[in-house]
């Protein structure tokens, strides 16, 4: 079976030999100087790849928004209509609020710690980021406790089946978010990461304040107006 | 080979976290407006406008600043702007048309 570069040669004898070879053997050097070989666009094809799923997410947690934000408007007419206004606590869900932006913070400050080789740095700022996430958990229980306890629950009123599901979603993504966190910590206790190999910790960076942004637009869509 | 991560690596990180900090003593503060506007009381149409422009506000900082893209590659800002236009338009859209609408829930 004839190869690449054979090929090449059969059907334009008078053409350049080995531009495959030549392409290849410049990919195989990338690679054993532990550097990425070429993409197309140039970019890391990680990023790129959790940008994309940050942009389908950001489509996901839309749809579930607008239905609670049609759903309130039907809610008000139905005879089972419970108010918002009267079951969701302002003042507790802006202290989670500020706890999600300052994990975000946290976060960010890790990955600079990383970037200028400060280990130490990098891992208490991420351990950081993950508490903060689990407070931020314990508080979305207490307040599902709360509202179940006053009989706002998935099937009491449109109002709950869609606050629930909105909220629900979102606190499930925290919550892998915090595994993703201490299963990146773990990896860095091993001596995985460095500044020439922050690209884990980049993205799992980028899925946290994604995060927090969409935390951002409920608590204004949903706490607020 | 240009090393894809080359761009990552700048100088003056002791700058970048000051900057970090600064965002996100903005933020709280945005977020302590938002409630304060929340208590007031006011216009009910112009409240929405203030908190809508607020948040629009906390996020284009988390995005540019926390998410780093800000000076990032332009492809990264595309594949987040166009689904989340989608998002916005689709969302209008639908409170549009639905929002008088009893539909399927009766």
């Amino acid at each position: 079976m004839l190869r690449m570069s054979e090929l090449s040669q059969t059907s334009q004898p008078h053409a350049p030999v080995a531009t495959h070879d030549a392409e290849a053997s410049m990919i195989r050097a990338t690679v054993q100087h532990g550097a990425e070989p070429p993409t197309s666009l140039g970019v890391d094809s990680r990023k790129l790849g959790m940008w994309t799923f940050i942009g389908s997410e950001t489509l996901f947690f839309a749809a579930l928004i607008t239905t609670y934000l049609i759903n309130a408007r039907i809610n008000a007419g139905r005879p089972d209509f419970q108010n918002p206004k009267e079951y969701l606590g302002i003042v507790f869900t802006s202290m989670l609020a500020a706890i999600l932006l300052a994990s975000s913070l946290t976060m960010v400050l890790s990955l600079s710690a990383l970037r200028r080789n400060r280990m130490g740095q990098f891992r208490v700022w991420l351990l950081a980021t993950a508490g903060l996430g689990l407070c931020f958990i314990g508080g979305q229980v207490i307040e599902f406790t709360r509202l179940y306890s006053e009989h706002v629950t998935l099937q009491s009123s449109m109002f709950g089946t869609s606050f629930f599901v909105l909220t629900g979603f979102h606190g499930t993504h925290v919550g892998l978010g915090v595994v993703w966190l201490l299963s990146v910590f773990a990896r860095s206790l091993r001596g995985r990461y460095s500044s020439k190999n922050d690209m884990d910790v980049e993205m799992v960076g980028l899925y946290w304040h994604f995060v927090d942004l969409v935390w951002v637009g409920i608590f204004t869509l949903i706490y607020l107006i | 080979m240009a090393d894809l991560h080359a761009h990552h690596r700048h100088p003056g990180h002791s700058s970048s976290d000051r900057l970090y900090w600064i965002v996100a003593a903005i933020l709280a503060v945005i977020t302590g407006l938002e409630v304060a506007v929340f208590s007031f009381n006011l216009d009910h149409t112009l409240t929405i406008l203030i908190l809508i422009v607020l948040s629009v506000i906390k996020g284009a900082a988390v995005v540019m600043f926390f998410m780093h893209m800000r000076g990032d590659a332009g492809i990264f800002k595309f594949v987040f702007v166009a689904p989340l236009t989608i998002a916005i338009s689709m969302g209008l859209i639908f409170l549009l048309l639905f929002s008088n609408h009893s539909g399927i829930a009766g």
